[in-house]
């Protein structure tokens, strides 16, 4: 039983990491309308960025804050230089998830030389284990489960009380009409880009500290559960998301104490597939991209 | 006859002429070494969860490369490297081996064909008649039909009965009675775990757990970890490789800062396993408690020397080869590569089925065989009528009839700057106990 109490204790983890990375992905989706499926490599990016910081000697807070800012800066450049040429040709909504896995692609193979095949770790002291009950927690992971709810709170600032949030949730709805009611939309959605690429790079730092070691083929696999974590609570919902990450975070966590962990994510994957039989647009989704959830 | 049907007479010779000249690609049917260069295929993992075993490949092709060509080649053909990534992934390996073949007609042999990959590649290679030294332990191997098949490393078996006897006879600590077998989901790692198990429990040791992991990049191993050391272990056989660092380190975070004492694979002799366990624990943990298990080189000696020299001066080309100096499966490459060139010259014909067979003489040898340890040496040797016996950088090989060689391991440690320290050997007597324990 203890082995259980102790695994949902790390589920609050993965979920957390999941979560901040989920719901910068799964904005991004419903309000630009692109499936980034660079996401994973520019969460990596972010690590990476950190990484070598860290190794100059610099904390690896601080260094989640470039991760940040560099994640930010990253994604606003690759919707501005690539993304954006495309759909202004009206490339199809499939062109742009080829075109955003071809930028995956030459992300990680530009990377590769830069920093290696092998994996790295940041110099960090984890800190003293912390113990509730048969929950054990690192110093390090309880900061990041406040960062997490900290970060979720002021998503959910942000899109129900201010202004930005507004326009967003009526560019999301329909950028047309926004457009026609004064809203610049053009810089809504480089706001966007800024905010999720912020996210992005956030969730790059946090979950290589949560792995201890990480590459360069950890990006594609973040965004295996990322859109895992997006789809299950609703394409482009935020709220969704969060639950999605939720859901997945614990099971993956409870199911590796129950069974084998050589199948932990085939049971959160198998979850997903049930989920999606059985309520195809999601858990939250009603009313389309950022509306309501339902 | 008539002059267009002469025409049509000369031009149809013409044409089986340069057909003739098309197949069988750089090979000459069997006499003489033929022109051109000369390509190795290293197919490997170079990416995935396995990416650190193929630049161990890659290394012992440039070092042996040059070795060759510097010392007028293949008869003068000059031999270079080409990677085929596999990923590790046996549905990715066959059309990397596919392509490679189909791509390349002037193969002279391959190298890599870890276990990841080796059930799906080498019924291909070998049907291409290409000679391969597989860095696989699998046991479907060990009495392989395949002609063309070489493998310079024991069986998986040897390697986990070497680990079993480390944690049973190893120095420095009274025998481990419980032990928690960490292994990677994957084929190769999984070949280890029932030779273990079987050997450690008849000899009176209990296995604690049996943890199969998943190596997917970016997996946290937290609730595994917890399960494992709830079971109270006193000792961890591992090969996990790319996940060492991230299991290891939440080893240490969730036991206090205290490491277990864990002994890995032969495979976990390497420098890229060795930096990512040592940024995860620290080097002062990393010294303490790891225990491996290895075949018995020298690293000394003339043929060494060559092989390092060679290797560091790859640097220019893949920077991190001289890393590899005392990574067992790059010296035994290395050896592969030049013994084919040897089989090459010595029978003079670039043809795989005239030179092949002549690749078991060299390693094993002859009665009254010169021994030579260089390529150069080798040539000479040849030059001068006399039969040879290769003992290169990796030391003696001994083929059976299934081309696969077995020496003998020693238990080993890791100094702090990543070098590999002997720490001791298993006699006769406790190889033959824990032999008969595991069922051979």
């Amino acid at each position: 039983m203890s082995l259980f109490v102790a695994a949902f204790g790390f589920g609050l983890v993965s979920m957390s990491v999941i979560a901040i990375a989920a719901v910068g992905f799964t904005m991004q989706f419903g309000i630009t309308n692109m499936i980034n499926l660079a996401y994973g490599e520019v969460m990596i990016s972010s690590a990476y960025v950190a990484y070598y910081m860290n190794r100059a000697g610099v904390s690896i807070w601080i260094g989640m804050v470039a991760g940040a800012l560099f994640g930010a800066a990253f994604s606003f450049l690759l919707n501005r230089v690539v993304y954006a040429p495309f759909m202004r040709k009206g490339t199809a909504n499939l062109g742009m998830v080829i075109v955003s896995l071809a930028v995956s692609l030459m992300i990680s193979n530009l990377l590769l030389p830069i920093v290696g095949y092998y994996s790295v770790s940041y110099q960090e002291d984890a800190g003293r284990l912390i113990r509730l009950g048969s929950i054990i927690l690192t110093r390090d992971q309880i900061i990041v489960i406040g960062i997490a709810v900290v970060l979720m709170f002021a998503i959910h600032a942000l899109l129900t009380y201010t202004r930005l949030g507004k326009a967003m949730r009526a560019t999301a709805a329909n950028p047309t009409l926004a457009r026609n009611c004064g809203i610049p939309t053009q810089r809504v959605i480089d706001s966007v880009w800024l905010i999720t690429g912020a996210l992005c790079g956030l969730a790059g730092v946090v979950a290589a500290l949560n792995a201890d070691s990480f590459a360069i083929a950890n990006g594609s696999a973040f965004l295996i559960t990322i859109l895992a974590a997006a789809v299950l609570g609703g394409a482009g919902q935020p709220y969704g998301a969060m639950i999605g990450a939720v859901l997945i975070g614990l099971i993956t966590e409870l199911s590796a104490a129950a069974w084998s962990p050589e199948y932990k994510e085939v049971v959160a994957f198998g979850i997903l597939v049930i989920v999606m039989v059985l309520r195809p647009q999601g858990l939250l989704a009603k009313r389309g991209a950022l509306a309501a959830a339902g | 006859m008539r002059g267009f049907e002469r025409f049509k007479l000369v031009a149809a010779l013409g044409a089986l002429v340069v057909l003739a000249g098309c197949g069988g690609g750089g090979s000459t049917g069997g006499s003489g070494l033929g022109s051109g260069p000369l390509l190795v295929g290293v197919i490997a993992p170079f990416t995935g969860a396995d990416a650190a075993l193929g630049p161990a490949y890659y290394a012992a092709c440039l070092a042996a490369a040059p070795s060759i060509n510097n010392n007028g080649g293949v008869g003068g053909r000059q031999v270079s490297c080409q990677k085929f990534d596999t990923r590790g992934e046996p549905a990715d390996a066959v059309p990397a081996a596919n392509a490679m073949i189909a791509g390349n007609s002037n193969l002279m042999a391959v190298i890599g064909c870890t276990s990841d990959e080796a059930s799906t590649v080498v019924p291909i290679i070998d049907r291409a008649h290409i000679p391969m030294f597989c860095m696989t332990g699998q046991t479907e191997f060990n009495k392989t039909t395949s002609k063309y098949f070489h493998r310079l490393v024991p069986a998986d078996i040897y390697d986990a009965y070497a680990m079993v006897g480390s944690a049973l006879y190893g120095p420095g600590h009274a025998p481990y009675k419980r032990a928690a077998l960490v292994f990677g989901n994957d084929i190769g790692s999984q070949a280890f775990v029932a030779p273990a198990t079987n050997a450690f429990t008849k000899l009176g040791g209990t296995i604690a757990i049996n943890q199969p992991i998943n190596l997917t990049p970016g997996t946290s191993y937290q609730t595994e970890v917890a399960a494992m050391l709830a079971t109270h272990p006193d000792v961890i056989l591992t090969e996990a490789l790319g996940a060492a660092g991230t299991y290891l380190k939440e080893v240490k975070t969730q036991n206090g800062g205290q490491m277990i004492p864990f002994i890995g694979t032969s495979a976990t002799i390497d420098p890229t396993w060795f930096q990512q366990v040592r940024d995860a624990i620290g080097v002062d943990d990393l010294v303490k408690y790891y225990g491996g298990v290895d075949l018995g080189y020298t690293f000394s000696g003339p043929a060494y020397d060559e092989f390092q020299t060679n290797l560091n001066a790859a640097a220019s080309t893949f920077a991190d080869a001289p890393k590899y100096k005392q990574r067992g499966s790059t010296l035994h490459l290395y050896d592969g590569i030049i013994m084919t060139a040897l089989a090459m010259t010595e029978t003079n014909s670039a043809d795989p089925t005239v030179y092949n067979p002549k690749i078991k003489e060299i390693a094993n040898g002859s009665s009254g065989a010169t021994v030579v340890g260089t390529y150069k040496d080798g040539v000479a040797a040849i030059k001068a009528g006399k039969s040879i016996q290769f003992v290169g950088a990796g030391g003696l090989n001994s083929f059976d009839a299934y081309n696969n060689s077995v020496s003998g391991y020693i238990w080993v440690t890791y100094d702090s700057q990543g070098n590999e320290v002997k720490a001791g050997q298993m006699t006769p007597q406790q190889t033959a106990t824990i032999a008969q324990a595991g069922g051979i």
